[in-house]
């Protein structure tokens, strides 16, 4: 396969990942914003947090005074400017789709361009909260279509893999993110109040759909060790760290037949090292000081294999 | 249904004198008339947002970049009885070939100049002529044109003729074949009573054609590696190379993609470089190579010229056939074909008048105002009269430009294309179409059946070309044998 195409193969995945992490987190803080009726530096600090999560904070402010419920909400879904805007990764998803359309599955292609085709008649700018509310939902929506394609029709070889680690990737990295953020906020929060901020724990379990699945395993209290612990190393759950590196681990095993070649010896290093990692961290648990180390490093690993990945494969 | 169909002097594919339906359209219309007005309406815009959907798109080009744009689709399709299809059939592959032994001749041994046949200027000074680039390529089975559209018009007497040769990328197969997918769709019901020559297994022949271009050099003439070069996505005809790569099952690449080291072309793929053979492009020679065309190409491969010269890889199509499709060339296809094949040519040229020649100059310039006048050296339209759409003083000044210099020009009758009924915007009106048929060579030349109709849907215009509102329209071929009318 060419270079080129694996490339954007892996780019669809990641960047449809992308799109549907941002709307579920804006989705979520929306609908939390609704409940706690706390407003002025507290909800600010919130909306600050969204950003942070989507890694947009600095681009926003150059534009932007102070962090509010709407502006965020736009600059996060449509502003052309943000490359990490919904409807940016929407867009560059559609165009790494169009250059490799002779691989991809048909409807693959025609799902993603028929998003294009509703959202070019669209006056974006004009739409009230409810709308953007809908269009959150639409975009997860889209995603879970997107993936029922990939798995329901696509042949389980080469362009199947590299879509799948594009996703795998980006969602331990999200992961990684999300709970950066938030141990960030609430250590921040502690020494101002002292107490535990559990609800940024259940923001956080929200943010990566995992609220359901870990009340389903624990019972409805959150400590927050053991709501880092089911996001980092729950191997049963679909985004926990642990679940989506080992998910690329095996898809590059298959991608290189199982055999570790002389020029895939760096990305099965980088990724072995990974799992050290977390072997040393899972059996023992962690106290909240090294949690922000750990997972900054955990962040940058990531960002290597990554790297390393694209490198491997010769991506231009 | 066509009871306000106005009759004119324009010959029409589907309707005769005195408003009757010719034969071979008298069962499409038995159906057709079968349909309720909502129904047809409904399947008109089925078959519009099929295009859509499917991302069935060219791009049109203005200040602000480019907007994809689906062909508009009419249902009504160019039926071609058997027997006419069996001429034009011969007529092409008769054309094509002489045009391929021009080419081979003008890019080697040049008898055709030398013979006087061909005026030596308008090869050697032609913008299109690379004779430093392509000249005496050693190119398999001798073969220039792997894919031709050739363009044919019908005049008011319903003669078939040549409008226009395209040699070099040739854009559109891929309409072909979606126009039948989506009319099958949308009207199973036409397809049930016709028995019309299909499209199936035609990638075959494309495939195969195009492996039997293997360069001499090639480390696996039984099995060589073909891609298709595309600029890019951004191309008007983006569509139409996704189509051809899928269909053919070989790999599309950018420019960027591949890599030529020691003379060999590679592609660049996750495993490192892969050999390639034959590589079917759909960039003009301008762009193909930076070190031997323009240097400021980034769509193109540096070095491909050298590795084809050195037999190690061949381009298709070859590089250099816009000398034959220019539109002074067109002029002397004709004699092309009498010095080449020592055959008349069976499908003719728009008339085209010599004004070097003392008695056409004289016939031309006593009824300028009647006639087409073209510059031989230029194209886009310029430099150009168009007698009944001209003042009188424009008329004055082309006379003294053809005294003064009377071989830069040639003068050609108002073109006549034919019409048909089109459907849109919930009517029947006629409107005009011309037929691009698509001929496949390497060992031997195949022609598809059928071809793309285009149809030109402003109503009166004579544009059929997809950038200023023309459409397509399927093109059926009935099978020999088949009634022609029921």
């Amino acid at each position: 396969m060419l270079s080129r195409v694996a490339s954007n193969l892996f780019w669809i995945a990641r960047n449809v990942e992308r799109a549907e992490s941002s709307a579920r987190v804006l989705k979520t803080r929306l609908i939390n914003a609704l409940e706690t009726s706390e407003a002025g530096p507290l909800a600010e600090g919130d909306w600050e947090m969204i950003l942070d999560i989507c890694a947009v904070s600095s681009e926003y402010y150059d534009i932007y005074p102070v962090c509010e419920a709407e502006t965020t909400a736009r600059y996060i879904c449509f502003d052309r400017t943000n490359i990490n805007s919904i409807i940016n990764c929407m867009e560059n998803a559609r165009n790494n789709a169009r250059s490799v359309r002779e691989v991809i599955p048909e409807d693959l292609w025609e799902i993603l361009n028929e998003h294009h085709l509703s959202m070019q008649n669209e006056n974006v700018d004009t739409w009230s909260m409810p709308r953007i509310h809908e269009y959150l939902r639409d975009i997860q929506k889209l995603s879970f279509s997107l993936q029922g394609v990939i798995e329901a029709s696509m042949l389980r070889e080469e362009a199947y893999n590299f879509i799948k680690v594009g996703k795998w990737l980006e969602r331990g990295e999200k992961t990684a993110r999300v709970l950066n953020v938030v141990s960030e906020k609430t250590k921040e929060l502690k020494l101002q109040t002292e107490t535990d901020h559990y609800y940024y724990w259940l923001s956080a379990l929200q943010f990566l759909n995992g609220y359901d699945a870990y009340l389903k395993r624990f019972p409805p209290k959150m400590e927050p060790a053991q709501v880092i612990s089911f996001l980092i190393s729950y191997e049963q759950f679909p985004r926990s760290i642990e679940y989506c590196m080992e998910h690329v681990r095996e898809t590059v095993m298959k991608l290189e037949s199982g055999q570790v070649s002389h020029y895939s010896e760096e990305l099965f290093d980088a990724m072995d090292h990974v799992t050290q990692e977390f072997m040393k961290i899972k059996f023992r648990k962690l106290g909240m000081d090294e949690i922000g180390p750990f997972l900054d490093k955990f962040q940058n690993d990531c960002n290597r294999i990554s790297s390393i990945f694209a490198r491997t494969y010769y991506f231009v | 249904m066509l009871q306000n169909y106005p009759s004119s002097s324009f010959y029409d594919e589907m309707v005769a004198e005195s408003s009757k339906v010719r034969p071979h359209y008298e069962k499409f219309y038995r159906i057709l008339q079968k349909l309720a007005d909502d129904e047809l309406l409904e399947k008109h815009e089925t078959a519009q947002l099929s295009f859509l959907r499917q991302g069935i798109t060219f791009t049109v080009y203005h200040e602000d970049g480019g907007t994809e744009r689906t062909m508009p689709f009419d249902f009504i399709p160019i039926i071609i009885p058997a027997e006419d299809w069996e001429k034009i059939e011969t007529g092409i592959k008769q054309r094509v070939k002489a045009l391929n032994y021009f080419l081979e001749d003008i890019y080697n041994e040049k008898k055709i100049l030398k013979d006087g046949v061909v005026p030596r200027d308008l090869i050697e000074n032609n913008q299109y002529y690379y004779e430093q680039q392509a000249g005496g390529l050693n190119l398999p089975h001798r073969n220039h044109i792997y894919l031709a559209g050739i363009d044919l018009i019908r005049d008011g007497n319903g003669v078939y003729r040549v409008l226009e040769d395209n040699l070099r990328n040739p854009s559109g197969l891929s309409y072909v074949f979606q126009n039948r997918f989506v009319m099958r769709k949308v009207f199973p019901e036409f397809f049930l009573e016709h028995d019309i020559r299909t499209l199936e297994h035609q990638f075959s022949h494309l495939y195969q054609a195009l492996l039997n271009h293997v360069p001499a050099n090639s480390l696996s003439p039984d099995n060589p590696t073909a891609v298709l070069l595309t600029p890019g996505m951004y191309n008007s005809a983006y569509y139409d190379h996704v189509f051809l790569a899928q269909q053919m099952g070989i790999e599309m690449v950018e420019g960027q993609d591949l890599l030529v080291k020691n003379d060999i072309v590679y592609m660049k793929t996750m495993r490192g470089l892969q050999r390639v053979d034959i590589i079917y492009r759909r960039i003009d020679d301008d762009f193909l190579d930076p070190e031997e065309f323009r240097d400021d190409s980034a769509l193109g491969v540096p070095g491909l010229m050298e590795a084809c010269r050195k037999d190690n890889a061949v381009v298709v199509n070859g590089v250099g056939n816009g000398v034959a499709d220019d539109k002074a060339v067109y002029a002397y296809v004709p004699e092309m074909i009498r010095y080449y094949l020592g055959e008349d040519p069976l499908i003719p040229n728009v008339d085209t008048y010599f004004l070097s020649d003392k008695a056409s100059r004289e016939d031309v310039l006593s009824r300028l105002e009647e006639l087409v006048v073209k510059n031989v050296g230029a194209s886009g339209g310029y430099d150009m009269l168009i007698g009944p759409q001209s003042t009188p003083e424009q008329i004055e000044i082309f006379k003294e430009k053809i005294l003064e210099n009377p071989a830069q020009y040639i003068a050609q009758p108002t073109i006549q294309l034919s019409r048909a009924p089109a459907f849109q915007q919930e009517r029947f009106y006629p409107c005009h179409v011309d037929l691009r048929v698509f001929a496949v060579g390497c060992d031997h030349i195949h022609v598809l059946p059928g071809g793309l109709s285009r149809v030109a849907l402003k109503e009166g215009s004579l544009v059929v070309n997809s950038s200023q509102g023309g459409g397509g329209k399927d093109t059926w071929v009935l099978r020999e044998g088949a009634e022609n009318n029921a």
